[in-house]
């Protein structure tokens, strides 16, 4: 172990003394210039995007540098049919006046159908279905790449509306980069990247620190609805071929998160204030293991441990004294083995099997023993017709130990009718195992006095409340003690789309149609507490769809100048609704007039929280010889439901509506010389905001970074 | 919208209709139509708020041993004037329905309050509360037919809204319960 830090300092050291200027800077990809990258995610395959037999997004890292963005959801954001949705109600500290987090809406899917990897390994610690992606420093990302439409067939639960993987840099070449960041709302950065490549051996360093002084977006609420945060996070990345045809990947992450609570309460007679800290830390280690065996086949051992922790307190400002504590972790340990044959066809084979052990020990949950998975996996692609068809076959069996084995299939086709022209069809199935919260939560509101219980907990915890007198009197409780809990959520996704591209723009458009069944969702038990209030658990409720169309476009419109579009049509509804609405079943009560009327098909909006419409429009201006670019970006979000206040529980009134709105950033960038550049920019420049539809939107905001990169491609010896 | 403007139309119509009618001095008792708001104490426990449709106000909790009120609230329970929970004759039916398409009120089929803890409105049945605004919304098409105290009478009703009276403090020390209903004062089980 010594030796290897005195290697590692060595190497470091002898980067930064010895790799001055001399070395020839590489320009930058324009931004589509790069328009092909290598994608792992769709298939876990490396493969040309292009070539890939499902839809795809690629991120890249000149994309994300371009764009001057420090936070992955905002980046996200920018990208077709994906929107950063607010999660009200999660597990916060009492009181706590601001949503807890935002996630990822995919397809109109909610945030928990959305699998989130880091370098293809699965991230735990969701509070509501959210994961919050704080917790990935983006000046470390490689290559984002966001693949629509289930891929359970992969990647086993969760993966129903896609895959988001966030891919980190891999040490391929030399090279230094530093970045000091500044912003408005006291926000301000730093990071270091350092890269080593030798010939056995490779490392890469990043160090990230991100503060911010938060926002306040709503007066009328003590408190500020964004606290001060900050990040800091590290990452270690080392790859050893100790001999040919062997090659071992080591990674270490740490992401520690600390955010200065305050806000206002109800005491007994007057408001109080209660102040404390969240702390968040987020740890990953892997371990990989890759052997080139004799013949074309490839063996991949890998081992992944995700240990995530979430504490926070706050106190009574006056005496100090302990108002509220919530304290969650979870870890998650993987291991697999997959198998690799590129066949001389041109198709490849792929075989996985693994197994995996997942925990929860929080407060407000119900203990519980660590939970294993097994899972095994085949996939198959096959080139034919003389290379102009991809055929993708492949399936994958999840076995957790609460629940019944699952069959996740999955065919996906490409075709390459003509040249420039490329059409993809893709059918796939997908599934959710009940989340720890849909089993094991066991939450009172100490404020207003309703209960939330986990399926699995409810039994015990309603036999605790009627012994304890904390249950309404006479309350049957007799189905809730044998109750048959929670299944699996499963759902369908199919996805065709066509794609010209020539040199100067591309062209794709496509149509989906996802269905999710047994949607696990809340109900409320047929009797309350003592206190009249009520408790509330998961059951799984009924089928939902959302169906689309997809049409993304970039040209090039002059030597400098290029254009990006997208656009996304959605509809997403609950298919219980339908068939209410159909059987006359459901009314609606005007909210002024108070005449309440049959539901109709035209009345009902959808689920909540989707936009029919959303797009983005990106204008691009650069002249790399000059070292310049300017980088406009405009995203729309059309109208979307919020909440029911007229007595149906579906979204049907304009007033219940959220309006759409407008979000515009522009980032600028000049190369001072050959290592260090300025970039500038203005975030949310229409300085949109509000407190309750968009609280992860601070308002108008200037950035100024100073960017410094030293890249080679010489391996050094 | 067409629909929702025909049947404001046809309620204002109904209301002046009625309204005119009471006013006359005729022999047979018309039904009366009317939207009240009641206020309810923001507590679980407490005396109940009582209601008369006949009279077409509360009801002093003095008077909760006798057959002067019909239904009583209190926080999100309701009971109704029979059995376990007073001395009346009182019934409710709870369907699923148009306020101004139920034209009768069934001759039978009434529920009554059987015991403290079996209630013939369930508690919860007739709202949903939002726990991010701790809002009580009464659920749209849940009506309430009720046969009255005196076991003779008839009253259809629906909860329009359940709102917070204003308050400084920590906790709401109010509710506001505005709801619609039909009563028929004379015999007969018509609401029209």
């Amino acid at each position: 172990m010594n030796g290897f830090v005195r290697k590692l300092l060595l190497i470091v050291s002898t980067f930064i003394f010895l790799k001055a200027g001399a070395q020839k800077l590489v320009v930058a990809d324009t931004i589509f210039g790069s328009g092909d990258p290598l994608v792992v995610t769709a298939t876990r395959l490396a493969g040309k995007s292009s070539r890939a037999p499902l839809p795809i997004t690629v991120i890249t890292a000149q994309e994300i540098r371009k764009t001057g963005l420090l936070r992955l959801q905002d980046i996200l954001q920018e990208q077709t049919g994906v929107a950063i949705i607010n999660a009200p109600l999660g597990n916060a500290l009492n009181g706590y006046p601001n949503p807890f987090g935002q996630g990822i809406q995919l397809m109109g899917l909610d945030p928990a159908y959305t699998l989130i990897l880091l370098d293809g390994e699965p991230l735990v610690g969701r509070n509501a279905g959210i994961l919050n992606t704080g917790r990935i420093a983006t000046g470390d990302i490689q290559q984002v790449e966001i693949v629509k439409g289930p891929a359970s067939s992969l990647y086993g639960s969760e993966a129903m509306a896609g895959v988001i993987n966030i891919l980190t840099q891999k040490p391929d070449n030399n090279s230094l980069n530093a970045q000091l960041f500044t912003g408005s709302q006291a926000t301000r950065s730093g990071s270091l990247s350092v890269t080593q490549k030798n010939t056995k051996s490779s490392l890469h360093l990043f160090a990230h620190q991100y503060s911010s002084g938060g926002y306040d977006l709503d007066p009328q609420t003590w408190g500020k609805t964004q606290d001060p945060f900050r990040i800091l996070s590290g990452n270690v990345k080392w790859i050893y071929e100790p001999r040919p045809r062997h090659q071992i990947t080591l990674s270490v992450r740490l992401n520690n998160n600390v955010q200065n609570n305050r806000y206002q309460v109800q005491s007994i007679s007057q408001p109080e204030i209660v102040s404390g800290q969240t702390k968040d830390n987020d740890f990953t280690a892997f371990l990989q293991w890759r052997y080139q065996l004799a013949g074309r086949g490839r063996l991949t051992f890998r081992s992944f441990l995700n240990a995530y922790s979430n504490a926070s307190f706050v106190q009574w400002e006056k005496t100090g004294a302990l108002f509220d504590a919530i304290d969650f972790r979870q870890q998650m340990l993987k291991q697999e083995l997959e198998y690799q044959l590129p066949r001389k066809s041109g198709g490849q084979l792929l075989a996985l099997a693994g197994w995996s052990t997942d925990q929860v020990i929080a407060t407000r949950y119900a203990n519980q023993p660590p939970l294993s998975s097994f899972f095994a996996s085949l996939q198959e692609e096959w080139k034919l017709m003389k290379n102009k068809l991809t055929l993708h076959v492949g399936g994958r069996i999840d076995k957790r130990e609460d629940f019944a084995a699952r069959l996740s299939p999955r065919m996906a086709v490409a075709w390459y009718p003509a040249d420039r022209w490329k059409i993809t069809a893709s059918i796939g199935g997908g599934f959710k195992a009940p989340d720890f919260r849909h089993m094991y939560l066991n939450f009172s509101n100490s404020q207003i006095g309703y209960s939330l219980v986990g399926a699995a907990a409810l039994g015990n915890e309603l036999l605790r409340m009627q012994q304890l007198g904390l249950l309404q009197a006479g309350a049957d409780i007799t189905p809730y003690q044998a109750a048959a809990g929670l299944r699996p959520e499963y759902g369908t996704g199919l996805h065709v789309s066509a794609r010209y591209a020539n040199s100067a723009s591309s062209l794709r458009a496509g149509v989906f149609y996802n269905r999710i069944n047994g949607q696990i969702d809340l109900f409320s038990l047929p009797f309350t507490r003592n206190n009249g209030l009520p408790i509330y658990s998961y059951y799984n409720a009924g089928n939902i769809f959302s169906r689309g169309i997809e049409i993304e476009g970039q040209v090039r419109l002059s030597k400098y100048f290029s254009l990006q579009v997208g656009y996304q049509f959605l509809e997403a509804k609950d298919l219980q609704v339908l068939r209410a609405i159909d059987a006359k079943s459901l009314y609606r009560r005007d909210p002024v007039t108070y005449v309440t009327t049959l539901l109709t098909r035209n009345q009902y909006v959808g689920l909540p929280n989707r936009s029919k419409h959303m797009g983005q429009i990106k204008w691009m201006f650069e002249q790399p010889a000059a070292g310049r670019f300017a980088y406009l970006r405009v995203m729309y979000r059309s109208a979307f439901g919020w909440m029911d206040i007229n007595g149906n529980r579906v979204i049907d009134d304009p007033r219940e509506m959220a309006e759409g709105f407008f979000m515009a950033n522009l980032s600028v960038s000049q190369r001072i010389n050959s290592h260090f550049s300025l970039q500038g920019g203005i975030e949310n420049i229409l300085n949109y905001t509000h407190p309750q539809y968009a609280p992860h939107l601070p308002g108008r905001q200037w950035t100024l970074s100073v960017i410094f990169q030293v890249k080679s491609n010489q391996p050094s010896n | 919208m067409k629909t929702i403007s025909t049947l404001t139309s046809l309620s204002i119509l109904s209301c002046l209709f009625f309204l005119s009618c009471t006013k006359e001095p005729i022999s047979v008792p018309q039904p009366v139509t009317r939207v009240q708001v009641l206020s309810v104490p923001f507590s679980t426990r407490g005396a109940y708020t009582f209601f008369s449709f006949k009279d077409s106000t509360s009801v002093t909790p003095l008077d909760s041993n006798s057959t002067k009120w019909d239904f009583a609230i209190r926080f999100t329970r309701i009971i109704v004037n029979s059995q376990a929970s007073g001395p009346g004759n009182a019934g409710v039916i709870m369907q699923d329905g148009i306020f101004n398409s139920i034209l009768t009120a069934p001759a039978t089929g009434y529920s009554h309050d059987t015991t403290s803890t079996s209630l013939a409105i369930k508690d919860g049945s007739w709202y949903d509360y939002n726990p991010r605004t701790h809002a009580f919304i009464p659920k749209a098409g849940k009506i309430f037919i009720f046969r009255t105290a005196n076991g003779t009478n008839y009253a259809k009703m629906q909860f329009l809204g359940v709102d917070y009276a204003p308050f400084t403090g920590p906790v709401p020390s109010t509710l506001l319960y505005k709801f619609e209903y039909t009563y028929q004062p004379g015999a007969g089980n018509s609401f029209q």
